[in-house]
């Protein structure tokens, strides 16, 4: 009596008048259903987090690797991780690989989704089918790694950024954006005021595109931020690898076994503890859990706009 | 994902307010007036250019008999003969079938999972409850593979959480991660764990496009839940299904790298081995140019009749395909 009281008044929870009540098994078999999905999830999460706090003698009482609720914590793995050294500078090469990729692409992104979303502009046609063409095909994974070993790109940063700065997907969702939720007038006006194409770009597109260039900010960052197989591909000679592979090769030293083809992990660590292999962990999920906050509140409007279309 | 729209589409905001008459100009003189369009473009173009159209012309390897240290136009063409090699290659075959055995599972079991997941949430009234439900279950979609192996490792593994306390119990040492009989299981339950969730929110989002009166006006004349889910929910989100479907069914032979890369030290090259692995550990690894190569090109044409061919009967079965016919 009283939830049903509570419900009518929360508007925001209210079943429509003409839907039913679902049965109490219904509602029983949803609720453990939703509640053991989120624990599968929310669970391990959570013991990474605990374990990558952990003391050592906490990790030695539990004889395990990961923990749920740990008697004793400490924050050496972090000290260490932040302390200088192969993980700091790993974590530093990733966060300007982060930073610096995603601003190309997003000056590529822009650039060509604004460029080729007026309507009769010379060549934007053909131009789009190039684009489009990429959603059909891929090149290879070989013929690309050649095309990166003749441009000397071999073992640089930069093959970690150039060779995926597009996302043909992103620029024809913002393209589409453009040329949908852009009132033409605004630009014509523009136009009639004598205003060049950037200044139109900056002034009047930019502005009212501000959540959906955020989301795909956020969705090139956090690729970048993942970059794995693109280290293991163009850059296995560097010194310090992004924060991936790193946590790749400590994973790979405790399960003994060689990391196959990538070589040992050469951080002066020699076998990391527990703790320490999850605290590399909890720093890979930290950027994307607050990036989350603002990518959901968006996003749902990018996706709408992207595979709803028609 | 993309709907992808070839043509602009008609009489919408810009086109409509735009003053009709508009004389028929010479290149030149469209050139004077776009440039600064095509310069934007550019770099983007240029991009495509450098690291997909130059990298898809190289695959001309793929019927020579390539070496690095021949001038290019030395190397002697050789048909076939390379996927010739390929299919009588011991460790091709398997990884092809590999690969198709990752897909389907996909396709059967992951797909379903996220159209029920949204289901589900969508059946779900309290905005609270979604918000918080939705937040937590696609959340491993951002994480990297490497993340997801790890987390997987750390809590399936043989010392990981779970191990322990069948320890603990007395029990035996779970040792499924590294068991190939098991692995195919593990490989999609490490797929759902990352990717259901994300596959959900694109459901919802084509859930939430339905027109609500729909259901009003279905169950005013009396239809229950389940006639509603079937005559109104999942003709709704049809053309989104289907759009999915085509995508997944171009890319079958896709299955990534990273995942079965990074298990493959613990499991064994048999089972782990798909067709992204078999280039880069037969080809790249190798330095076998042309065969590598080759292998690629064989992926990537099948994709691409694949694609076609799905958007075809998906044309033909009336719906509207990831491009429009004009």
């Amino acid at each position: 009596m009283t939830t049903t009281a509570f419900r009518t008044k929360s508007r925001r929870s209210q079943r429509p008048a003409w839907d039913e009540e679902p049965s109490f098994a219904g509602k029983f078999v949803k609720a453990a259903f939703l509640i053991c999905y989120a624990a599968a999830i929310v669970l391990p999460i959570w013991a990474v987090i605990a374990t990558s706090f952990a003391s050592e003698s906490a990790l030695q009482d539990a004889g395990g690797n990961l923990l749920l609720l740990p008697n004793d914590l400490s924050t050496q793995a972090y000290e260490q991780i932040l302390g200088g050294g192969a993980l700091t500078n790993s974590l530093i090469v990733t966060i300007l690989l982060t930073v610096g990729g995603t601003a190309i692409s997003m000056v590529l992104t822009i650039g060509a989704a604004y460029g080729l979303s007026r309507p009769g502009s010379l060549l934007h046609r053909p131009l789009l089918m190039l684009v489009l063409f990429t959603f059909l095909f891929g090149p290879g994974m070989y013929p690309s790694y050649l095309v990166v070993q003749q441009l000397g790109l071999l073992d640089s940063y930069w093959s970690l950024i150039l060779p995926s700065a597009l996302n043909a997907f992103n620029l024809i969702v913002l393209r589409a954006f453009f040329m949908n939720s852009v009132p033409g007038e605004l630009i014509d006006a523009a136009k009639m005021d004598g205003a060049g194409e950037l200044r139109i770009l900056f002034r009047v597109v930019l502005p009212m595109s501000k959540a959906i260039l955020a989301v795909i900010a956020l969705f090139y960052a956090v690729g970048y931020w993942n970059i794995y197989f693109q280290a293991v591909l163009y850059t296995p000679g560097l010194e310090t690898q992004p924060i991936q592979v790193v946590l790749q090769r400590m994973l790979m030293s405790t399960q003994g076994m060689p990391g196959a083809d990538i070589g040992q992990y050469q951080a002066a660590e020699a076998a990391p503890t527990a703790a320490l292999k999850m605290a590399v962990v909890v720093c890979t999920i930290v950027p994307i859990v607050i990036m989350y906050p603002f990518i959901q509140k968006h996003f749902t409007k990018a996706i709408i706009t992207g595979a709803i279309k028609g | 994902m993309a709907a992808i729209e070839t043509s602009a589409p008609p009489v919408k905001g810009r086109a409509a307010g735009r003053p009709t008459v508009r004389r028929k100009r010479t290149v030149g003189q469209r050139l004077r007036h776009d440039w600064p369009l095509l310069l934007m473009s550019a770099p983007a173009l240029a991009q495509l250019a450098v690291f997909f159209y130059w990298p898809s012309s190289w695959n001309i390897i793929a019927f020579m008999d390539y070496s690095a240290y021949r001038p290019f136009w030395d190397n002697p063409f050789v048909g076939f003969a390379w996927f010739e090699r390929l299919f009588s290659d011991p460790y091709f075959v398997p990884a092809l079938l590999n690969t198709l055995k990752f897909s389907a599972l996909n396709l059967m079991f992951l797909f379903p999972l996220s159209i029920a997941l949204a289901l589900i949430m969508h059946s779900v009234v309290s905005t609270k409850v979604r918000s918080v439900f939705q937040s937590i279950v696609y959340l491993p979609y951002f994480f990297s593979w490497v993340l997801v192996v790890t987390i997987f490792v750390q809590v399936l593994g043989a010392d990981g959480l779970v191990s322990n306390w069948l320890l603990g119990l007395g029990g035996d040492r779970l040792d499924i991660m590294s068991d190939p009989s098991t692995f195919t299981f593990l490989a999609w339950l490490q797929w759902a764990w990352k990717d259901a969730g994300w596959g959900m929110i694109i459901f919802l989002a084509a859930l939430a496009s339905i027109n609500p009166s729909l259901y009003e006006a279905a169950a005013v004349d009396g239809a229950g839940r389940w006639k509603r889910m079937w005559h109104i929910t999942i003709p709704g989100i049809r053309p989104v299904i289907v759009l999915l479907l085509i995508l997944h069914i171009g890319n079958i032979l896709t299955v990534g790298f990273e995942q079965y890369q990074l298990q493959r030290a613990a499991v064994g090259y048999q089972t782990t081995e798909v067709l992204d692995t078999f280039v880069y550990y037969r080809g790249i690894q190798d330095a076998a140019y042309s065969f590598g190569t080759a292998a690629g090109l064989f992926k990537g044409v099948i994709g691409l009749i694949l694609i076609l061919v799905a958007n075809n009967v998906a044309h033909r079965l009336g719906e509207q395909g990831i491009y429009q016919k004009s």
